[in-house]
């Protein structure tokens, strides 16, 4: 169902939500304002929504979270390890999804771009961040438009 | 039956090849493309009895994919495994040929019945 003519918090979290459950059987909850959710070195995926509104939706996170989140999608077991490629790609297809959901439920014509990876020294601000829960962990989300 | 899974992610190639074995659709051969370029090579060198595709690939989308192999005359049983599945997506599906899109999150009963009357 086609809800909002851009992408919001309730929406993306929405998508997030339906995405863990589903792909990674894990359940996302909100990050506590109050709780540290800092990291040194992790993973940053981001993918560009074009329509009425023009940006990119990023997932930033841990390099453990990331791969803890590539071994829930492949159904490994806690021993089995993954190369650094595959786990870029999965927390890559994690964003694919959210963002085919996203743009699924935004109201006009948009057009989702293809997922990019790259490491990342450092979390987001809070201040243009929503951050979820992967266990014990933080993950932020960011929308961020294109600039004007 | 072999069946060409075309999907820029390995990890989802990989999920989609689980599922078709959770489905019950393990015993077929399976060949594996990482771009609709690719892919549409690999129905030319393979044959093969059924295409899943996604849809957004980078050299050569997975519409663009089936457009190129209706055109060229080309009738390979084509289904989209992709992450956006809105009525437009699936009436554009449709309308090129495609015999059904599985929206991602999936699960193994979509392909089950999406493919029993196909594959057995």
């Amino acid at each position: 169902m086609t809800i909002s003519s851009a992408p919001d918090q309730a929406l993306v979290l929405a998508a997030i939500e339906q995405v863990w459950g589903s792909m990674l059987f894990a359940t996302a909850e909100a990050w506590p304002s109050d709780r540290a959710a800092d990291f040194e070195t992790g993973v940053q995926a981001q993918i560009e929504l074009h329509g009425d509104w023009n940006g990119r939706l990023v997932l930033t996170c841990d390099s453990d979270v990331a791969t803890q989140i590539a071994g829930a999608m492949l159904g490994l077991g806690p021993d089995e390890e993954l190369p650094e490629l595959d786990i870029h790609d999965a927390v890559g297809e994690v964003l694919n999804v959210v963002g085919g959901s996203v743009k699924g439920a935004l109201v006009g014509t948009w057009a989702l771009g293809l997922p990019g990876v790259s490491e990342t020294s450092g979390a987001p601000s809070r201040d243009e961040s929503f951050v979820v829960s992967w266990g014990d962990a933080p993950v932020y989300v960011q929308i961020l438009p294109d600039a004007a | 039956m072999k069946i060409l899974i075309a999907d820029d992610s390995k990890v989802m190639r990989q999920i989609v090849l689980r599922t078709m074995r959770q489905a019950g659709f393990g015993h077929h051969d399976f060949v594996e493309a990482a771009d609709g370029a690719e892919a549409l090579d690999k129905v030319a060198a393979e044959a093969p009895d059924l295409v899943l595709s996604d849809w957004n690939m980078p050299n050569k989308t997975g519409i663009e994919l089936l457009r190129a192999l209706r055109g060229s005359g080309n009738a390979v049983p084509f289904g989209f495994v992709t992450s956006e599945g809105s009525e437009d997506m699936r009436a554009t599906a449709a309308t090129a040929g495609a015999m059904f899109l599985i929206a991602k999150p999936f699960t193994a009963e979509h392909f089950e019945s999406a493919l029993s009357e196909m594959l057995g």
